[in-house]
């Protein structure tokens, strides 16, 4: 069964991925295995190490299962001032 | 000479001059108050200034030392007429000497606009149709220089809120794009005491973006131009410049000495630093960062389990791999906004307004306006930045991976061990005499035939220096801090 998520990319990701965000048709399961998905796909070169994701408002850790719906915010630092 | 007298003679400056002439000092400026024939279109004929004397020698006394302490300048004086003066007579001098001419100017302006503003003393002006007029002294006018009311109508300030902020004292670390609106901001709410830490100095590339500066401050130190701009804004701050980048070993006491902390560079390293230092004091802190049209922030109090910013980040980049304003670029508005927030956010945290600010990140996108609270939890497996195998781990990611050196012998000078990973027939080229220290090839250590000598300072040196930063990398993913690639191999050397 595949999972419809909303995803939204900010900073470095946003331009590596061309888009501010997008609704996908998954088959991942973690927010690790969307991330890696969205590597492939999208071209995003940031390792997971380095980043912080959000499911729904609310920094989670990358094992969290995702479930029909879910909106998935992939945030790296930002330094500038 | 006294440092600030009256004078019922006419003033000398040339005698005045003399008096502060010192060898250690290359340049000297003065200001000369004169009367002028005119003032607000009437036609003035003579001057009477009267003074409160014992109380302005004092605080006369108090500006000219604040002004050597606060512009390092060496020698300063001031000295102010009394009694009856005519058209074009020098009415008050100004002199200071200093090593060099910035500090010079900017004490000079500094002493008189303070004198003018502080010192109870009154001028009547005689016109020439026979009138005259007691002119107030800028200190004495009936309402006051900086009138709170329109914050203090508020009622989560109140006057004890203001009060409250004039006892404050708020470090400012960083006065670029985040920092101008900051402290701006602080500074006119009434805040009493702001200190700026920036070790740059305004360029000609910040003026678009940092509109507290002027195209004549180029060059100039920015945390000293500030407070300048700063203290002639707003009378009632106490303002001091530390023109140094912060750094492991100004940070502690810097952030000890302060009741919140502004964190408003453009550097990650920076931001940790602080970060740690805040979490170890116990002192609130607010961060901001940008990345061309977005914005973070975030808010940290010394709360149980509040998360810090290694709780978000254990693993942060390079600064490098993440965008700056000089790579990614930035409209001026972006760092405006956020320092904005940065100042709202630091006088809620002052004044204890409700609600507590977000525990986590504040996400910001200045194209849609979309702002968006991400909560986070602190993290049980952070150290928060406190000395220890955590730290070490970073610090050795930290350090520079390359160190350049003219000579082998420099950097066996220098303390390190070297380690020449080059191929055998490499090193046949080698002009005579060349000691490049133990020889290790790549190909055997990458076949495991030969290992990496367990501890030591060492410099791991090849052709061009490509390799050994490789290695140097490898060796430091692996917890060896003390490593170092030469930066051009031995190339470099030759050439």
């Amino acid at each position: 069964m595949t999972l419809s998520i909303h995803v939204q990319y900010f900073a470095a990701l946003r331009e590596q991925a061309g888009r501010g965000s997008e609704t996908l048709a998954t088959g991942s399961r973690t927010a690790a295995d969307l991330y890696e998905e969205l590597r492939e796909r999208r071209g995003l070169t940031l390792p997971r190490a380095m980043l912080k994701v959000a499911v729904n408002e609310e920094f989670t850790t990358w094992d969290r299962a995702l479930t029909d719906g879910d909106r998935v915010v992939f945030i790296p630092p930002v330094a500038g001032g | 000479m006294q440092t600030f007298s009256f004078s019922q003679a006419p003033l000398e400056p040339g005698q005045f001059r003399d008096a502060l002439a010192d060898p250690a000092c290359g340049g000297y400026a003065s200001f000369e108050g004169w009367v002028r024939d005119h003032n607000e279109g009437r036609r003035v004929r003579r001057l009477e200034y009267e003074a409160f004397e014992a109380l302005a020698i004092k605080e006369g006394e108090r500006i000219v030392a604040a002004a050597l302490e606060r512009y390092g300048v060496r020698r300063a004086a001031c000295v102010h007429r009394i009694g009856d003066l005519g058209i074009g007579e020098l009415a008050v001098w100004v002199g200071v000497a200093a090593p060099h001419r910035d500090e010079a100017f900017a004490a000079c302006r500094y002493i008189i606009d303070e004198v003018k503003h502080r010192l109870p003393i009154w001028k009547k002006e005689h016109y020439e149709d026979g009138d005259s007029g007691w002119v107030n002294c800028e200190r004495c006018v009936d309402a006051p220089e900086h009138d709170y009311s329109r914050q203090v109508a508020l009622p989560e300030v109140g006057a004890r809120g203001q009060a409250r902020l004039r006892s404050s004292s708020v470090l400012v670390i960083g006065a670029g794009g985040l920092g101008v609106p900051v402290l701006q901001y602080l500074a006119a709410a009434g805040v009493g005491r702001i200190t700026i830490v920036d070790g740059d100095v305004v360029e000609s590339s910040n003026l678009h973006r940092q509109p507290l500066y002027e195209a004549g401050d180029i060059g100039r130190a920015k945390a000293v131009v500030a407070a300048e701009r700063l203290s002639r804004m707003n009378h009632d701050l106490h303002c001091t410049a530390i023109a140094e980048l912060a750094n492991a070993g100004n940070v502690g006491a810097l952030v000890a000495a302060h009741d919140l902390v502004a964190e408003c560079t453009d550097n990650l390293r920076t931001k940790f630093l602080v970060n740690d230092a805040v979490v170890r004091a116990g002192k609130p802190a607010v961060f901001a960062s940008i990345y061309q049209y977005e914005g973070q922030l975030q808010a940290w109090l010394p709360e149980p389990d509040w998360p810090c910013l290694r709780c978000l980040w254990p693993e942060a980049p390079r600064d490098g791999l993440v965008g700056n304003c000089a790579e990614a670029g930035v409209l001026g508005p972006v760092p405006g906004t956020l320092g904005s927030m940065q100042a709202m956010l630091a006088m809620r945290i002052l004044l204890g307004i409700e609600p507590a600010p977000v525990r986590g990140l504040v996400v910001v996108d200045l194209l849609t306006f979309a702002t968006r609270s991400i909560t986070a939890a602190r993290d049980p497996a952070c150290d928060h930045g406190a000395p220890g195998p955590q730290a070490a781990a970073r610090d050795a990611q930290a350090a520079p991976l390359e160190v350049e050196f003219a000579s082998l012998d420099d950097a066996r000078a220098a303390g390190f061990e070297l380690v020449d990973v080059r191929e055998a027939w490499e090193l046949a080229r080698d002009p005579p005499g060349l000691d490049t220290g133990m020889h290790l090839p790549l190909s055997e250590l990458l076949g495991g035939r030969l290992s990496f000598p367990a501890d030591g300072r060492r410099l791991i040196v090849c052709a061009h220096g490509v390799r050994s930063l490789s290695l140097t990398e490898h060796l430091r993913q692996h917890g060896r801090a003390d490593v170092y690639s030469m930066r051009g191999g031995i190339a470099s050397l030759q050439g």
